[in-house]
């Protein structure tokens, strides 16, 4: 257990490290005029979604070769519970990986710009957000890992899912990183947006998780 | 084979009266106008005069390409509909267990997806015409595209699983979250600002009205007719599988 939580910390980290590499490149011919604060948030909810991707196919997949999964059905435990385990597992595997990038992000993309809104603004939607990334994702990872396509079959299905809530987030974040007028109602209107699709996702997620590990 | 019959009999009547919706759309729809157009001279046109003033001469603008509603708007609701079909056979396959709801919510969700492309080949010709660009991120169009990926990721995801129970489990359960998507891209329009218009908000004339609903009733029977085939294809497809099988033994 306290292998494979350096293991994922690192390899999830690494990955994030690595697409701010290719945001470099993406951003090179911008110009010194162009503001990423415009962008920034969606260039990190971008990271965070294929990060947390790449974690989630792993930690079920670490858990298939070892046969953990069949384990922990064997144990005396209602299977809910196993949901929400998995789920706030992963959902602190993903906080970390997000406060290990966003100052790394900040320094090497944000350096003079300035941060408009509250400071407990981004907490908050980042919580918000990663809830219903790792409450779906742990449902789809635990259906895709049985797959043949694995990873492939988990892009497919959690991208889509994942639309509305992202455009939720990234509206509330990018509220909280220009600031200015209206970026209060903003944030507020993105949060609103993140909590329904939270509840109503992971109330579906939940009730449907039994049939997934029954199968 | 009595239910092919009908199949045949619902293609036919639907093909008929879709296409009687198209002649209704084009000879008898009271054309709707498009804003109006004010010139300096009066102008021999096909457009209707409609006022004379100091301006000068208005004319309506027929709304030519409003005619893609009565295609549109049926089939859009139509792939919603079926795809609602699939999501219930889906619930009911995850209670009761039974193989033949898996068979029928993927001939649904099938179904569906014809529906889905039509309505965006259909939707495009529209925007081109009516907002002069093929494709914009509007909530409408945005939802409705979101759905189209969560359907077709239904049918990657059961591609990609072999185990037969396995399969039909993990698409249920997908048809299910997937489905949540529907609701939302429908009603989405009435809730947040969207440059997609709602048509039956101030009601209709009935010279409008009644192709449309020819046209409904006619997609909905050959989209009935195709589930029906298709249901009967795999059926009999199921009992090769099982001949075959038998003979190997």
């Amino acid at each position: 257990m306290e292998l494979r939580t350096k293991e994922m910390i690192t390899s999830m980290g690494l990955y994030s490290l690595l697409t701010m590499v290719v945001y470099q490149i993406a951003l090179s011919q911008s110009g010194s005029s162009f503001d990423p604060r415009q962008i920034a948030a969606g260039l990190l909810w971008l990271a965070f979604l294929f990060t947390s991707m790449l974690g989630l196919n792993r930690s079920l997949v670490h858990e298939q070769d070892q046969g953990c999964l069949e384990a922990l059905l064997l144990a005396p435990v209602d299977r809910p519970v196993i949901f929400f385990a998995k789920a706030i597992g992963n959902l602190v595997f993903l906080l970390i990986v997000e406060a290990l990038t966003i100052p790394v992000f900040a320094f090497l993309f944000l350096q003079g710009g300035g941060y408009g809104g509250s400071f407990w603004m981004i907490p908050l939607v980042l919580t918000a957000g990663s809830i219903g990334i790792a409450g779906v994702g742990t449902l789809l990872a635990t259906m895709s890992v049985n797959t043949k396509g694995k990873d492939f079959v988990l892009t497919v299905l959690m991208v889509p899912l994942m639309y509305p809530l992202l455009l939720a987030a990234v509206s509330a974040t990018t509220a909280a990183v220009l600031g200015g007028d209206g970026s209060v109602e903003q944030f507020w209107a993105g949060m609103g947006g993140i909590a329904g699709y939270d509840a109503i996702m992971l109330l579906a997620a939940y009730a449907l998780y039994e049939f997934v590990i029954g199968a | 084979m009595k239910q092919l019959k009908v199949a045949i009999v619902l293609l036919v009547v639907g093909g008929l009266l879709t296409t009687a919706a198209f002649f209704m759309a084009f000879y008898t729809a009271e054309v709707q106008r498009f804003g109006t157009i004010t010139v300096t001279e009066q102008l021999d046109t096909a457009y209707p005069l409609q006022s004379v003033s100091a301006d000068g001469f208005q004319y309506g603008r027929p709304w030519f390409s409003q005619k893609i509603f009565y295609f549109h708007v049926p089939v859009a609701e139509a792939s919603f509909l079926v795809f609602g079909v699939a999501a219930f056979f889906a619930i009911r396959f995850l209670i009761t267990k039974r193989r033949e709801y898996d068979t029928k919510s993927r001939m649904a969700m099938e179904t569906s997806l014809i529906f889905v492309v039509l309505t965006m080949i259909t939707g495009m010709l529209w925007t081109r015409a009516s907002w002069g660009i093929w494709w914009e991120w509007e909530p409408r169009l945005t939802t409705y595209f979101i759905m189209t990926l969560l359907m077709i990721a239904y049918f990657v995801l059961r591609n990609s699983i072999e185990d037969e129970e396995r399969r039909a489990t993990y698409g249920a359960v997908f048809a299910i979250i997937a489905f949540i998507d529907a609701p939302i891209s429908f009603f989405i329009t009435r809730l947040i600002p969207s440059s997609h218009p709602i048509v039956f908000q101030s009601g209709m004339a009935s010279s409008n009205l009644v192709p449309f609903i020819v046209a409904q009733v006619g997609m909905l029977m050959v989209g009935y007719a195709i589930y029906t085939m298709r249901m009967g294809e795999e059926i009999l497809y199921e009992r090769v599988e099982a001949v075959k099988e038998a003979l190997e033994d």
